[in-house]
């Protein structure tokens, strides 16, 4: 009687606990991205420099799409970083591109000439392009192979430049990560 | 004093009035979209709150989501299409009720499995205690047994085979008897105490005796190890009807659970009661009554500031902010209603949020002009307000009107700034 009565506490509490467990040492905030592998949504963003460019233009080049806001410090963390590892990329059959969302245009342009910023920069007003990418803490960046398939996403900060020359060089043999990378972010307003 | 308080009074339905036309742009079909964006809206989970959905949201990406929503709808896209969308972008996630698929079934199966396993688990507990509890009821004492009680009672010497407890409830029986033959108890006391010790003694008996024969049985099985069980004292039937009542109860009680409880946590009005008008007998909450459409809205609470219901006025204007924050229509309403009410202080904030948002708004303007003359030492301020408000495009009446009001305000302002002759110290 009492071994049976072992049994059925056990056989309800260890998988209640693992349950728990389970649920509480997860980010409740992540939303698991079920773009990685689709081909990216395509978009047209308008530059600040005024003009327009479309992610169909890119085709046959790697894209690291970045997504950013001046108000958000995970962004501010990563940015020069960034800035950097575009300096060594510039003039392979690589893109960079930064969209800025739910941000005022003149703190936008701040934050660009803050950190010297020379990759192509877009704004997306009403946030059209960051809910087609399902953006939902920024900043996020997605590496986006030559044939237009999204191969990498990653939410937060970058660690490093290692991390983004890794993944670029695998977006460029269009071999895809199916675990998203995370760092430090700030979810979106 | 009082005459230009009512004056004042007087003036505000005036403004009211005139400019209600202009704010009641929206047409029918308008709304009507409005509403089928609302519903895929109220479908989709905000990724912001999390616990909100898009159209309950205020956050800046549920506002764009709703945005994005209705530019659909009126591209022709049906409301499966923009879930689809969206599922597309933030997967399964993004639905508040998951699709009975995959992991999603177990969603939608386990409440269910869990309701039976309970109700199964409750029905099969209750069972057992019914039982245990028959078993240490004690077995009513027949005749016979009361008999051999009464004649132990009276016998000189118990028998030797008796155990320890049989004789010890002859033995009360017994000193029960003496106490009363000493003419300590009375004879109803005796009496009723009589009837229970004797009971009592005979269940005990019967126990006993039911004891020894089980006893018996066990010990000629043991002996003789034969298939004979002794016949086993014959249950009564179980009830069944007692369990389909307790079943019947269980549903009944699951539905009016089902039913109250999401009617108790649904949006209400301060003070309107769980159940609404249902069972109290109360005035359904305004939210519930009225579609939550903006203009209707709005006008409603106009005419109920028309009609000095003040309450009124300002449960419909607060159920329009809930609606859309930004409304500034309402939010200036809002504030008239507040400066009616006698709260300048509290009217001024509402004011400002609708300033913030239109800066040129003229019904904010000027009722922010009168909180300030209302607030001590805030006149100036006022005057820049009403100033403000002049350089708007406003009719010829307001006009005059907030003219009037400026010129009594500057006034009060000089005999302000003029230091009292006797300054009472």
């Amino acid at each position: 009687m009492n071994w049976k009565r072992l049994a059925i506490v056990f056989g309800l509490g260890v998988p209640l606990i693992a349950v728990l467990a389970y649920g509480f040492t997860r980010d409740p905030r992540e939303i698991p991205s079920p773009l990685i592998g689709r081909p990216a949504p395509p978009f047209t963003v308008q530059l600040f420099d005024g003009k327009e460019l479309s992610l169909a233009d890119l085709r046959g080049k790697v894209v690291f799409l970045n997504f950013w806001a001046s108000w958000c410090p995970p962004c501010r963390a990563e940015a020069r970083m960034l800035e950097a590892s575009w300096k060594d990329h510039q003039g392979q059959d690589v893109v960079f591109l930064g969209i800025n969302m739910q941000d005022r245009e003149a703190a936008a342009r701040e934050f660009l000439r803050e950190f010297g910023i020379t990759y192509l920069n877009g704004i997306d007003a009403g946030s059209r392009i960051a809910i087609g990418y399902g953006v939902w803490g920024l900043p996020e960046t997605f590496f986006i192979d030559p044939d237009g398939r999204i191969t990498y996403k990653h939410i937060g900060g970058l660690d490093g430049p290692e991390v983004i020359h890794a993944k670029l060089d695998e977006a460029r043999q269009g071999r895809l990560s199916g675990r998203e990378g995370k760092g430090d972010y700030r979810s979106v307003q | 004093m009082t005459t230009a308080r009512s004056s004042r009074r007087w003036a505000l339905s005036a403004v009211v009035a005139l400019l209600w036309p202009l704010l009641l742009g929206a047409t029918t079909a308008e709304r009507e979209l409005e509403v089928r964006m609302l519903e895929v809206a109220s479908g989709l989970r905000c990724p912001v709150c999390q616990n909100l959905s898009v159209a309950e949201s205020s956050s800046e990406l549920a506002q764009e989501m709703r945005a994005l929503i209705l530019d659909e709808l009126r591209a022709g896209k049906s409301p499966e299409e923009i879930r689809a969308y969206f599922v597309s972008k933030y997967g399964q996630w993004i639905l508040l009720s998951p699709t009975a698929r995959g992991f999603g079934l177990l969603v939608w199966v386990l409440p269910g499995l869990g309701a039976v396993a309970g109700l199964g688990g409750a029905a099969f507990a209750l069972r057992r205690w019914a039982r245990r509890g028959s078993r240490f009821a004690p077995a009513p004492a027949g005749a016979e047994d009361l008999a051999r009680v009464h004649d132990l009672v009276v016998a000189d010497a118990l028998p030797a085979r008796l155990s320890a407890e049989e004789a010890r409830e002859i033995e009360g029986l017994r000193e029960l008897e003496f106490d009363h033959r000493a003419g300590k108890l009375s004879d109803q006391d005796y009496g009723e105490l009589r009837a229970l010790y004797e009971a009592k003694a005979a269940a005990t008996l019967a126990a006993a005796a039911a004891e020894r024969v089980r006893a018996a049985a066990r010990a000629a099985e043991e002996a003789e190890a034969a298939p004979a069980p002794a016949p086993a004292p014959a249950r009564p039937a179980p009830r069944r009807w007692r369990w389909a009542a307790a079943a019947v109860f269980l549903v009944v009680f699951g539905a009016a659970i089902g039913f109250l409880l999401p009617q108790a946590v649904r949006v209400r009005e301060e003070g309107g009661s769980i159940t609404g008008g249902m069972l109290t007998g109360s005035e359904a909450p305004v939210s519930a009554a009225q579609p939550r459409d903006l203009p209707a809205l709005l006008d409603q609470g106009r005419r109920a500031m028309e009609a000095q219901d003040l309450g009124r006025a300002l449960t419909l204007f607060r159920v329009a902010l809930e609606v859309d924050p930004d409304q500034v229509t309402a939010r200036a309403y809002l504030g008239l209603v507040l400066l009616r009410g006698g709260h300048p202080d509290r009217a001024l904030p509402e004011f400002d949020r609708a300033l913030s948002r239109e800066p040129s708004f003229p019904q904010a303007l000027w009722g922010k002009g009168l909180a300030l003359y209302e607030t001590p030492g805030k006149t100036s301020e006022a005057i820049r307000t009403w100033e403000a408000l002049l350089a708007q495009d406003i009719s010829g009446k307001d006009r005059d009107h907030v003219r009037s009001l400026l010129a009594q305000a500057r006034q009060r302002l000089e005999r302000e700034t003029k230091p009292a002759p006797v300054a009472p110290r």
